[in-house]
């Protein structure tokens, strides 16, 4: 257990083992379906075919899965009501395709979500950091980005001992307490942060790290029936949109 | 404030994450360099990134009733200098899409854009030109901080203004709106962030004063040795 329950999922994901390449080239198939084609019935097919393929044969949880694709509905909401509202001279109302340019919005962010999500929940982060090496970000860049992945899980759980303890002695009682308590809680975090880095430091350098943290990478075959499944799927998907839409 | 995936027209997407490479390109070279020089810069730099994404679930209370969560780029600025946030910022927003589904992939440059360029430079110069015109880390910290988090929201709402413009009154109309709406939330939450800042360089500098001397933040203090 990592403490995100996103990560958690990916990590139990029966789809964990598959290469992170045929992943991606579903799961980015996906957004950039949904992105480009038109919501009806475009973005409902793409969101049935996340949903489907991440409660079914990759095994995440439904309520995991549930939860963060209905996380972003509060911006999604207020944005797309926002969007389709008119303010003129005579006062404020409704757009004349206000349901329809809201109802897309909102088609177009669920599909989108639900298409990272499927990604998010089947490959932990540390799995896709090496095809980001892959893609030819600097090795620097990527060794930072995985000692951020590796350190916020520590910092995660000091941070909810620490608020644990100050919720405890009544720290979060009062607006004003809780401010300090808020503040006092980033400074303990930063030092510790600082600290952990430091110690990690002295133990890679007494082991004779000199240049970057080498691990050896764990090798995912591709597999050639994902591939050509994804790429007859999303074929399907989109000639599917254009007859029906 | 993150714009969800899929929100923007793929034109827009496209075109905010042109004007974000720059900055993170700028970025990278500067953690490259950062990184050959002092190998041991890369677990610092990881400790601060890791910060930045912890400091997003601290909850802070609102004035509306409900709580909201520091966007962290302000303090990032201040400690780390806004061309290293850029990367830092986006590698932060990239996990916070894939792992709280806050923001996404296609407006991953857009939020990078308002939140890890104009959030952190914006923040900074306030804290600069706050720090010297009223000669105190404090005020310049409560200052830096408050724009940081008002800068990505003023940028965030600018954003969504010109992907949706309001059929009568255009750009201008629509940046009304938007900026009006999250206005309820954001402007209090930048407050709130100010204080936040002041509260954790109080304790700073006096639990970690050596680590913001090597940053930069404070001049070293003169040693007994020094002044006999």
């Amino acid at each position: 257990m990592t403490g995100l329950a996103v990560d958690d999922a990916a990590w139990a994901s029966t789809w964990r083992p598959r290469a992170v390449g045929d992943k991606l080239l579903l799961t980015l198939g996906l957004v950039l379906c949904a992105l480009v084609l038109p919501v009806w019935p475009g973005s409902l097919l793409v969101g049935l075919t996340a949903v489907g393929l991440a409660l079914g044969p990759a095994r995440v949880p439904a309520r995991v899965f549930g939860r963060a694709v209905r996380l972003p509905l509060a911006f999604v909401a207020v944005g797309a009501v926002t969007a389709v509202v008119q303010v003129s001279t005579d006062g404020i109302g409704w757009a004349p395709d206000a349901a329809a340019t809201g109802g897309a919005l909102v088609g177009h962010a669920l599909a989108g979500g639900a298409a990272v999500m499927l990604l998010a929940t089947t490959t932990p982060v540390s799995d896709l950091l090496p095809a980001l090496r892959r893609a030819r970000v600097p090795a620097a860049v990527v060794e930072v980005a995985s000692m951020i992945y590796r350190l916020l899980f520590v910092l995660l759980i000091s941070m909810r001992t620490i608020r644990e303890a100050q919720t405890s002695r009544l720290g979060y009682s009062t607006a004003r307490r809780s401010y300090r308590s808020s503040g006092l809680l980033a400074a303990a975090v930063l030092t510790r942060s600082w600290d952990r880095a430091r110690r990690l430091q002295g133990g890679l350098a007494g082991r004779g790290m000199t240049t970057d943290l080498r691990v050896l990478p764990e090798v995912l075959p591709s597999s050639r029936s994902f591939l050509a499944g994804t790429v007859l799927g999303l074929t399907v998907l989109c000639g599917l949109t254009v007859v029906l839409s | 404030m993150h714009i969800a995936e899929g929100f923007l027209p793929p034109a827009h997407a496209i075109g905010w994450t042109i004007a974000a490479a720059p900055f993170v390109v700028h970025g990278a070279r500067a953690v490259v360099k950062e990184v050959r020089e002092n190998p041991e810069s890369t677990l610092l730099l990881g400790a601060a990134g890791a910060f930045t994404f912890v400091l997003s679930a601290i909850k802070l209370p609102s004035v509306t009733g409900s709580s909201s969560h520091p966007t962290g780029t302000g303090v990032g600025a201040i400690l780390f200098r806004p061309p290293v946030m850029a990367l830092l910022g986006t590698v932060v927003l990239l996990f916070q899409a894939l792992l709280l589904a806050h923001g996404g992939l296609t407006t991953l440059g857009a939020n990078a854009f308002s939140m890890a360029v104009v959030g952190p430079w914006a923040g900074y110069g306030t804290y600069r030109l706050a720090r010297r015109a009223s000669g105190n880390l404090l005020v310049g910290v409560f200052a830096g901080m408050m724009i940081a988090d008002l800068s990505t929201y003023v940028t965030t709402s600018l954003q969504l203004a010109l992907a949706f413009p309001d059929a009568e009154s255009g750009f201008l109309g629509a940046a009304v709106k938007f900026l009006g709406v999250f206005a309820v939330t954001q402007v209090p939450l930048a407050v709130a962030e100010g204080f936040l800042g002041v509260l954790l360089f109080r304790v700073l500098t006096v639990n970690a004063r050596p680590e913001l001397e090597r940053l930069g933040v404070l001049r070293p203090q003169p040693t007994d040795e020094a002044t006999r």
